[in-house]
């Protein structure tokens, strides 16, 4: 470990200990749905970002996370701990399924196939009543470790932060492998990576499987936050408002996802008075960002691409 | 007379009502650098893409080293010792040279996916020995100081050779060259000429490459196999093809055949 990292963790792991204390709990619940939210978009960072395929099923996986975790709960009274990661790897092998249309479809007819993903899987959380509560929606059961609820911001706080860091970093190191590569290599030229030996489907596949991952511990974690699963949470228009961040943030960087989910986390709270056109101000944002800066807030605070992982080795 | 490497059977391939390629036999001798060249439109880059696996041949087969590679996607007529490199050159541009040739030793990386998560025991020793091999591949191809660049700013000579260093990378068999020499300078092609027989003599590898331009191929190649209109019209050494009148005919129209012929 160099200097520079030992100094990065030290100071990550201070601020974590520091934060609970400086903030009161409706910042630290800010704080956590930062965090899910940009854990959610982590995902988008993986598939789109670095393998180069569309996907607004983000807010399908992001449901299934969250659907999956409450309904192991109450049903077969699986804790949220397990159910979580269960659920996670649930919509991992869904991911993996859906990233075998890859092999036919691409660019436009991909984000149009993925998004149909999201609006069958959105139908099935209202008509599958009896297990989902249909429209009406369905109850969180608290999130209970070691015998104790954690209910509060405050609390959930000291899950799903480490969760969301350690998960960021596992991203951050395998963009920095052989693997990394190939991903990228993938987006750039299919035709020569295959060349060279690397199986693009399931390359593809393994970027679904992987996003889908990231959504679906994201909407676990983000389920005991929001304590009720609402079926019109997990539509197209979340599909695009996950993009939204990830595009704005920067797509080609873990960090982005970070900074994109800040900026639209935060965003609401400095425009209380325009809550009726807060559609508009994230849709002008997206739209500013696509046209002006395609490569989000993070390529235009970390100008060189590659300088640090974090700032865009994802390329 | 010992068994070829790369053995093409009655290759044919049809686009809707074009035929591309036409019942081709071609028998790559191992060690041997063979040329098939041809006028523009013969099918030579169809030939190439039909052993690579990217198009499917409507009839015929093609055999690597006893193997049949018919079914076969091109990631596994990869693994299999076959390389290429592109006539309009397929680069990974938004990355520099040296990652472009460490994709090509992807395969051979030696660390797996919870390594590569964790970064853990031998991931940065695994690294520095692909950065290491596919330097040496850069100084090989004679683009070592341009390792930082970023393969899509470098002028096209030069990506030639990156391409080059990229397929080696994946440590090949045979070596299948679309189009090496265009857009090189004479200089250029000199060079070239020398990589390809060092490559070669030290490596052992075998050499299918396909060019229109004559000078290039006729000087460093074995043996030469022509096309034209999706057929083949002569095979044999160099110096029987360039005498050969159906050859003149294709590269320089009837009339000149004619007179040179009288």
């Amino acid at each position: 470990m160099t200097g520079k990292t030992l100094l990065f963790a030290v100071t990550g792991i201070g601020l974590f200990f520091a934060l609970p204390h400086m903030l009161a709990d409706f910042q630290l619940f800010q704080v956590c749905l930062i965090a899910v939210t940009a854990l959610i978009a982590l995902g988008l960072t993986v598939v789109t970002g670095l393998a180069g395929q569309v996907s607004l099923a983000q807010a399908a996986f992001v449901g299934i996370g969250g659907y999956g975790a409450a309904i192991l709960a109450t049903r077969w009274g699986v804790p949220l701990w397990a159910g979580i990661p269960l659920s996670g790897i649930v919509a991992a092998m869904a991911g993996f399924v859906l990233g075998q249309v890859t092999l036919r479809v691409s660019g436009h007819y991909l984000a149009l196939a993925t998004m149909a993903v999201t609006a069958i899987v959105q139908l099935a959380f209202i008509h599958m009543d009896d297990i989902t509560g249909g429209a009406a929606g369905m109850p969180v059961p608290s999130f209970e470790i070691g015998g104790r609820a954690l209910t509060s911001g405050g609390e959930l706080y000291y899950v799903i932060v480490p969760t969301t860091a350690v998960l960021f970093l596992i991203v951050g190191n395998i963009i920095r492998s052989r693997f990394g590569r190939a991903f990228a290599a993938t987006r750039q030229s299919e035709i020569a990576v295959a060349a060279m030996g690397v199986d693009v489907l399931r390359y593809k596949a393994l970027a679904f499987a992987g996003s889908a991952f990231l959504g679906a511990v994201g909407g676990g974690l983000l389920a005991p936050l929001a304590s009720y699963l609402d079926p019109m949470q997990f539509g197209i228009p979340q599909s695009i408002y996950y993009m939204a961040i990830a595009v704005v943030g920067g797509l080609r960087s873990p960090a982005g996802a970070i900074i994109g989910a800040v900026v639209f986390i935060l965003i609401p709270e400095f425009l209380q008075a325009f809550q009726s056109y807060l559609g508009l101000v994230f849709a002008l944002l997206l739209l500013g960002f696509i046209v002006l800066w395609p490569n989000g807030l993070s390529g235009l605070i970390f100008r060189r691409p590659g300088a640090r992982w974090w700032g865009g080795a994802a390329r | 007379m010992t068994a070829p490497l790369l053995s093409i059977q009655d290759i044919g391939v049809r686009f809707g009502g074009i035929v591309a390629l036409d019942g081709i036999n071609i028998d790559v001798e191992p060690g041997a650098i063979h040329a098939i060249i041809g006028p523009n439109g013969a099918g030579k880059s169809t030939l190439i893409n039909v052993v690579t696996g990217i198009y499917t041949a409507g009839q015929g087969s093609v055999t690597f080293a006893g193997q049949t590679l018919n079914r076969l996607k091109p990631h596994d007529i990869c693994r299999l010792g076959i390389a290429r490199t592109f006539q309009n050159t397929e680069l990974f541009g938004e990355m520099t040279a040296l990652e472009n040739v460490m994709i090509g030793a992807h395969r051979s990386g030696g660390y797996g996916p919870f390594v590569a998560a964790t970064h853990g025991f031998g991931f940065a020793a695994a690294e520095s020995r692909m950065r290491a091999e596919a330097m040496d591949l850069l100084e090989l191809v004679g683009i070592a100081e341009d390792a930082a660049m970023l393969a899509g700013a470098l002028p096209f000579g030069k990506q030639r050779r990156l391409e080059l260093a990229r397929a080696l990378a994946t440590r090949p068999r045979m070596l299948l060259l679309d189009e090496p020499a265009a857009g090189l300078r004479a200089a250029e092609i000199e060079a070239l000429n020398n990589i390809l027989l060092d490559l070669r003599a030290r490596r052992g590898l075998t050499i299918l490459l396909i060019d229109h331009v004559m000078a290039l191929v006729l000087k460093i190649s074995d043996r030469v196999t022509v096309l034209n209109f999706g057929r083949k019209i002569a095979e044999g050494l160099p110096a029987e093809v360039r005498a050969n009148p159906d050859v003149i005919k294709a590269y320089l129209g009837e009339r000149a055949a004619n007179a040179i012929a009288s």
